[in-house]
């Protein structure tokens, strides 16, 4: 059911523009990710130049968030779950600007290994990236459609990008002793690996935080809470 | 709490005896038991049904739009609805402690003892401020000197009054500023050592810095009293209360812990009030 307008005109343009801004971040940031992956394997300099200079803007939005989820807290004070959206926009656009830094970090070791021969293991990437994109798509849906079953569903998505990570790493880590002479190329690999499980890490955050603004519930960190106590 | 003064003991035929209903989740002991009450002003009914468990020692915020039967519930609590023709409980018992208040053997003059009252507007008398604390403890027959002395430098200083009049007693009341003369009332009602204190709209005419006195205030007198306020202002009864109490259209919509009711409420209707979407 969608909620009625609230009786200050301002508070619901205020909610909607810093929704707006957050919705913004992340189509920049998916766009940023897909450059840089895509110079990755196309080896395109100029596409991985392009992801790096993308990340000003991403930065420039998450100052605006933030100013925006302070002003709406100054100004409305809002409770319940006007609150719970303004705090959820907040974490979200800093997830979204440690993702978007991710792209950066990813066109930067790919510009480096566009400078040496194609290694066949950029191959290990692909999956990484297709399961890490999906989390982050699903994570973002969830949040605008307020969808509780859908956020919760990407939670336990982060495990298996953990282990594609871990098995990446150690193929790699192979080939480099099988392959000394292109030892900084999988290096970089290993790194663009690791990259990619960083951006399965915030989808999984930002899932959380859409579980958090929708249904109040604090999902975070029960894992290592029930094996804890278990 | 001490007795300083000599109050005659709560005279009031108690039907305690009768097994008090079990106070709702959330609330530990209950102080004040409202259970089914419907209120009419004539037959104009205004109260619908209500049932809610105020808890001891505690603050409990009633809130709701204009019209909504919150300010006439807090007025039940010490019957002074008894003050408007026609007005009664239709239906239902408020019970303190176990004793239904509108049983025709209470003293109401106790039951306002026990139940103090402070009003939206500051209304203290056109006496001293010694004078204004002491009124109570002189109706109720205390005449000692002493011990009338050490009840208004008391509830002055319970007040939080006490360094910013004690040189000037007995001066008028009125030279107050609005948040002294405020804090003088809330002296008052608490001189005459009552278990509960109601507070209707106790800050709507004060500036921040007196609101935030009284709000300090009130937050250091739960330790020894049972509190119910009434509020229009939803950050007061967030910052003040540990229940909240949402009323709407004479019907008790949702109470609950006040941290319940301000981050995920369990009625829409509470949601859609306290987010500024209808009122």
């Amino acid at each position: 059911m969608i909620a009625p307008k609230h009786i200050l005109g301002t508070f619901d343009e205020a909610l909607a523009s810093l929704r707006n801004n957050v919705l913004m971040m992340s189509s920049l940031t998916e766009r940023s990710l897909d450059r840089a992956i895509t110079g990755l394997v196309q080896r395109d300099d100029e596409l991985c130049a392009i992801a790096i200079a993308d990340d000003e803007e991403i930065d420039q939005l998450e100052k605006q968030v933030d100013k925006d989820g302070i002003d709406l807290l100054l100004r409305f004070q809002p409770v319940a779950s006007d609150l719970r959206r303004v705090v959820s926009a907040m974490k979200l656009s800093s997830n979204l600007e440690r993702m978007a830094d991710q792209g950066t970090n990813i066109a930067r070791r790919a510009r480096k290994l566009n400078q040496h021969p194609a290694l066949p293991e950029t191959a290990l990437i692909m999956p990484m990236y297709t399961h890490a994109m999906a989390m982050f798509k699903d994570a973002i849906d969830s949040y605008v459609r307020e969808d509780v079953q859908l956020a919760r569903s990407v939670v336990p998505r982060d495990q298996p990008l953990d282990e594609m990570n871990s098995s990446a790493g150690r193929r790699l880590i192979e080939r480099m002793a099988e392959d000394p002479g292109q030892l900084r190329g999988y290096l970089n690999l290993i790194f663009i690996s690791r990259c990619l499980e960083r951006v399965g890490d915030h989808a999984t955050n930002m899932a959380e935080d859409a579980v958090y603004a929708a249904a109040a519930e604090d999902i975070r960190h029960q894992h290592s809470a029930s094996a804890a106590n278990g | 709490m001490v007795n300083i003064i000599e109050m005659p003991e709560i005279t009031s035929p108690t039907i305690a005896n009768q097994p008090a209903p079990s106070p709702e989740p959330g609330v530990e002991r209950a102080m004040i038991e409202i259970e089914d009450v419907d209120f009419s002003y004539g037959t104009h009914q205004v109260l619908h049904d209500v049932s809610l468990s105020v808890p001891a020692r505690a603050v409990t915020a009633f809130i709701g739009p204009s019209g909504c039967g919150k300010t006439t519930l807090l007025r039940c609590l010490n019957r002074m609805n008894d003050l408007i023709d026609g007005a009664q409980i239709t239906k239902g018992s408020i019970r303190i402690e176990g004793t239904d208040i509108n049983a025709s053997s209470v003293d109401v003059v106790d039951l306002r003892r026990r139940v103090g009252m402070v009003f939206q507007k500051s209304n203290p008398f056109p006496k001293s401020i010694y004078d204004n604390v002491a009124y109570g403890l002189r109706i109720a027959g205390v005449t000692k000197r002493s011990l009338i002395d050490e009840a208004v430098e008391k509830s002055l200083r319970s007040a939080a009054l006490w360094e910013e009049v004690k040189d000037r007693l007995h001066v008028s009341g009125y030279g107050l500023s609005g948040g002294q003369q405020q804090r003088l009332c809330i002296a008052r009602a608490l001189a005459v050592e009552p278990e509960i204190v109601l507070m209707d709209e106790p800050c709507s005419a004060l500036d921040p810095i007196a609101t935030a006195k009284v709000e300090e205030l009130i937050r250091q007198l739960k330790e020894q009293y049972t509190i119910v306020i009434v509020t229009h202002n939803m950050q007061q009864a967030g910052r003040c209360s540990d229940r909240t109490a949402f009323f709407y259209l004479g019907r008790l919509i949702e109470v609950d812990d006040t941290a319940k009711i301000f981050s995920n409420p369990g009625q829409r209707q509470t949601e859609e009030y306290i987010t500024g979407r209808f009122g």
